[in-house]
């Protein structure tokens, strides 16, 4: 992994490579999965070419190792591609950081941070939104300690200073603007997210699903009835914030209505700062609750601080993510607490029927629910599995009033295993790269193995 | 005036003097003196009625100086703009309380109904109607504000005639002769709700007339449905209670009609109605319509949509009685491809929707303004009597309960309605009834104020 990035640095060292050079490369080093959907790269402006060799660039980290695309992988649906749970990053590149890297794929469709008419946060970059639109997003890698690590906008600058595309940047931006290294940072962040806003490999819109709304491929009987389950209200109710259709009659379905939800997901103990004996310098404590010092509790905290005073049923809401290319997006959730579909998909229908399979026991064997989130919150829910009705009344941010996970101890789930099967073999089906000419050219993983009708 | 009083005071004198010598020699003195007062008692009487008549005269000329004076200024005098216009309106308010849930009771004012026309000479009228539904419109209320008259109706002869504009279709019973007091029961039935949508207007130009024999007829050009913006997927049931069902425009050519508001025009729609009123208290009636309609979104380039909607009914009021019958039938054609791009959505298209209704009413008491009439009505509607598009196994309506426990509503049903009219006059009407649903829960009893004037 980190062998592929050095090979990915001595590329770009070289001066001035052709844009369709550097998409070639990329190509190359994808391996398998490959979420490209075009073959000819589309023209970009002069700002977003900028923004794609920045993004690419490993030298404008403190550690010289790590860019954006170390993190936000292309053929990983510009996910991550290490497996872990949270990137490693900082001047050694050693530091966990907090959250799973979201896929970058269709964010130019996320609207700006705001609150609708009913009091709903929406919109926004980052999982908890605290970035109101992309430039202000892509800023923040460079100057966070244990990503790019830079100390201050001035170091960027300085690095800058050394890059082979300087003459682009002054071009575009001027030269004046370099001696004001914050305008000069924003200057940087708006180049890249002209890229991320006008590169196509960004929004090919080109998986199996596409053709099939488009009446140009047909679904497998088991593909159909995962969509089916994802549509129906009163089975998997995904369509309800992963919506299947068009919002605006347009744009192709975007699987996610950007609002925030709180699903009580169990806490990853592999994300280093939810160890309670951490050392890590970047945590954040914010819980004194005798249970862990530390919570991730997304809108309320603690990498943004402004919604906690409107209103403290956000705290523990997360963004809802696009389910375009999910099979290649793997660990799942903000926390990258699951690491198959199957999984995910399970928790969401047994999360309350089965809780000890998520949560921890604890010794008088009841059962820990939502135990990544703080109790005045509505998290530490305890209840015993084997008495049904012992997990009526729950009061707290966890979302158990929508289907699928409005169940009780010893209901049945809202979907069998069989019918998870049906709904992962449908997910597949959002993968881009599909050509219905060409159907056994799609990309295969471990998930969504080859289509067998 | 003194010469004319003197004048007949004069004659008399003298003919009484010729009286007096021409009859000298026969009469005696004191029969002398009695007939001289006699005769000057009869002259004070001829005086005072010349007098009086006189003075009759005298007025009647002033009379006829003043109205010549008044027709005079009439005639130079600019036309009062209110003697053409007529003003009418109509509001409804209802009361309903469902017998499954009363936390489901309701108080409505339904609708508020202004109208205004213009008479611009004998030939050529011009009519409009604006309502103002559950009392409040704005962005964050319930309530609608619409234009749904407003056209130019021209009399081409005595028996043809054009009109043009927004205009009611001429279909049905209720859907030109919608205001509380002709109508029987709170709410409008349900077949001239969701299968005839009434209050159902478009745009375009129609030619209409009748023979002396009682023949009436109508047909024209209007804009078409628009099935662009058809929501195939609702998170939630569109209704819980009968009240909701007629008040949310979930039904097929309820989601489509375009009331005129930057109307789809490029598919035109066209109509007929063909009715026999020669008879008097009989009304025998058939109305057709068909036209294209745009289409949804997914999938994109698939076949157009035709949208037929056929009508009949007849109405018999033989002396206190009023007896209808009305049945109507519409088809959507080309839906299977829409309905598989959406496979699993709750709000599928059908291909075919009816519904009938048998209704009898009697008068069985007036007394001077008073009449009061109950009523039976029997109705059975299918919003979706079949549907294409469906894989086999799969049900076009969600089959699990929702969120909250119910079952998702069924799109079709059998009513019973009973009630009364009571007319406090003939423009004032207070309501009450009682309807029985087959197959949703739905069974409630209403109570209704109208007015009309």
């Amino acid at each position: 992994m980190r062998a592929r990035d050095l090979r990915r640095t001595a590329a770009l060292s070289i001066r001035r490579v052709a844009l369709s050079a550097v998409v070639a490369g990329l190509a190359a080093c994808g391996g398998g999965g490959g979420a490209r959907g075009t073959a000819a790269p589309n023209p970009l402006s002069a700002a977003a070419a900028l923004g794609e060799s920045i993004f690419h660039d490993t030298a404008l980290s403190a550690s010289g190792l790590q860019s954006c695309a170390t993190c936000h992988v292309e053929s990983r649906a510009f996910a991550g591609d290490d497996g872990l749970a949270v990137p490693l990053g900082g001047p050694e590149m050693d530091l966990p950081g907090f959250r799973n890297a979201p896929s970058l794929m269709y964010v130019s469709f996320t609207p700006a941070f705001h609150i609708e008419s009913d009091g709903s946060p929406n919109g926004g970059a980052f999982r908890d939104g605290r970035a109101r639109d992309l430039v202000a997003q892509a800023l923040q890698p460079f100057v966070t300690p244990f990503e790019m690590a830079n100390a201050d906008a001035a170091e960027v600058v300085a690095r800058l200073r050394t890059r082979p595309y300087l003459d682009d940047f002054v071009a575009l931006y001027g030269a004046d603007v370099l001696d004001d290294p914050d305008t000069a940072l924003q200057r940087i962040a708006s180049a890249v997210a002209a890229y991320e806003r006008e590169d196509v490999d960004f929004r090919p819109f080109s998986s199996k699903f596409d053709a099939f709304r488009a009446g140009r491929a047909e679904l497998s009987s088991k593909e159909l009835n995962g969509l089916r389950l994802f549509n129906d209200p009163t089975r998997g109710n995904c369509a309800a914030c992963h919506p299947s259709a068009s919002a605006d009659g347009k744009t192709p379905a975007l699987f996610t209505d950007f609002s925030y939800d709180n699903l009580g997901l169990p806490r990853n103990a592999m994300i280093p700062a939810n160890d309670d004996a951490t050392t890590l310098a970047d945590v954040r404590f914010n819980s004194g609750d005798g249970v862990h010092t530390y919570y991730d509790a997304g809108l309320c905290g603690p990498f943004r601080t402004d919604q906690q005073g409107i209103s403290r049923s956000v705290c523990g809401a997360f963004k809802v993510p696009t389910l375009r290319n999910v099979a290649l997006t793997a660990p799942y959730f903000h926390n990258g607490v699951f690491a198959t579909l199957h999984d995910a998909l399970a928790f969401y229908v047994t999360r309350d029927t089965r809780p000890a399979s998520w949560y921890p026991v604890a010794a008088d064997d009841r059962v820990v629910k939502f135990d990544d989130l703080e109790a005045i919150y509505g998290g530490a829910f305890t209840v015993d599995p084997t008495v049904p009705g012992s997990d009526v009344g729950y009061v707290g941010n966890v979302n158990t009033t929508e289907i699928p996970y409005n169940r009780l101890i010893g209901e049945a789930p809202s979907l069998t295993s069989d019918e998870i099967d049906d709904v992962v073999a449908f997910l597949c089906t959002l993968t881009d790269g599909y050509d219905p000419a060409h159907p056994e050219s799609a990309p295969v993983t471990a998930e969504c193995p080859a289509a067998s009708g | 005036m003194t010469n004319d009083t003197l004048r007949p005071r004069a004659l008399a004198v003298l003919l009484l003097s010729v009286v007096l010598c021409a009859s000298a020699t026969a009469a005696e003195p004191g029969e002398l003196a009695d007939q001289v007062a006699a005769l000057l008692k009869r002259v004070d009487t001829l005086e005072a009625d010349v007098k009086r008549l006189t003075s009759q005269n005298e007025a009647l000329v002033a009379q006829q100086e003043r109205q010549d004076q008044r027709i005079e200024s009439a005639e130079t005098a600019p036309p009062s703009q209110f003697e053409n216009l007529s003003i009418w309106g109509y509001g409804e308010t209802y009361y309903a309380r469902p017998d499954n849930g009363s936390s489901e009771t309701t108080a409505d004012l339904a609708r508020a109904v202004f109208g205004l026309g213009y008479r611009f000479d004998e030939r050529t009228r011009f009519d409009s109607e604006f309502e103002v539904e559950h009392a409040v419109a704005s962005a964050d209320d319930e309530g609608e504000v619409e234009v749904e008259q407003f056209y130019v109706d021209h009399n081409l002869t005595d028996r043809v005639g054009v009109e043009a504009g927004l205009f009611l279709m001429p279909v049905g019973l209720l859907n030109e002769h919608h205001e509380p007091t002709a109508f029987y029961g709170v709410k409008r039935n349900f077949v001239e709700t969701l299968i005839v949508p009434s209050t159902w207007r478009e745009g375009g130009i129609g030619i209409h007339g009748d023979t002396a024999g009682g023949i009436v007829w109508n047909a024209g050009v209007t804009t078409g449905l628009d099935f662009s913006g058809w929501e195939f997927t609702l998170d939630e049931p569109p209704y819980k209670t009968a009240l909701e069902l007629v008040s949310t425009d979930v039904a097929p050519m309820q989601a489509g009609h375009q009331e005129l508001q930057l109307a789809d025009a490029q598919h035109l729609a066209q109509y007929a109605m063909l009715a026999y009123r020669g008879l008097p208290g009989l009304e025998v009636g058939a109305f057709a319509f068909t036209g294209n309609a745009a289409v949804p979104d997914a999938p994109a380039n698939a076949h157009g949509q035709r949208v037929t909607l056929l009508e009949g009914h007849v109405r018999w009021t033989p002396g206190d009685a009023d007896l209808s019958a009305l049945y109507a039938r519409g088809t959507i054609s080309d839906t299977g491809a829409y309905n598989l791009a959406n496979v699993g959505a709750s709000n599928l298209m059908p291909a075919s929707f009816d519904g009938y209704y048998v209704q009898g009413a009697y008068t069985v008491w007036r007394h001077n303004a008073y009449r009061l009439v109950p009523f039976a009505r029997w109705e059975s509607y299918d919003m979706a009597s079949s549907y294409h598009g469906v894989p086999d196994g799969f049900s076009p309506i969600p089959t699990g309960p929702t969120a909250t426990g119910e079952p998702w509503p069924r799109p079709n049903d059998r009513v019973w309605t009973f009630g009364a009219n009571f007319y406090v006059t003939s423009n004032v009407v207070v309501k009450a009834d009682y309807q029985w649903f087959d197959n949703n829960d739905f069974d409630t009893i209403d109570l209704g104020l109208g007015v009309t004037f």
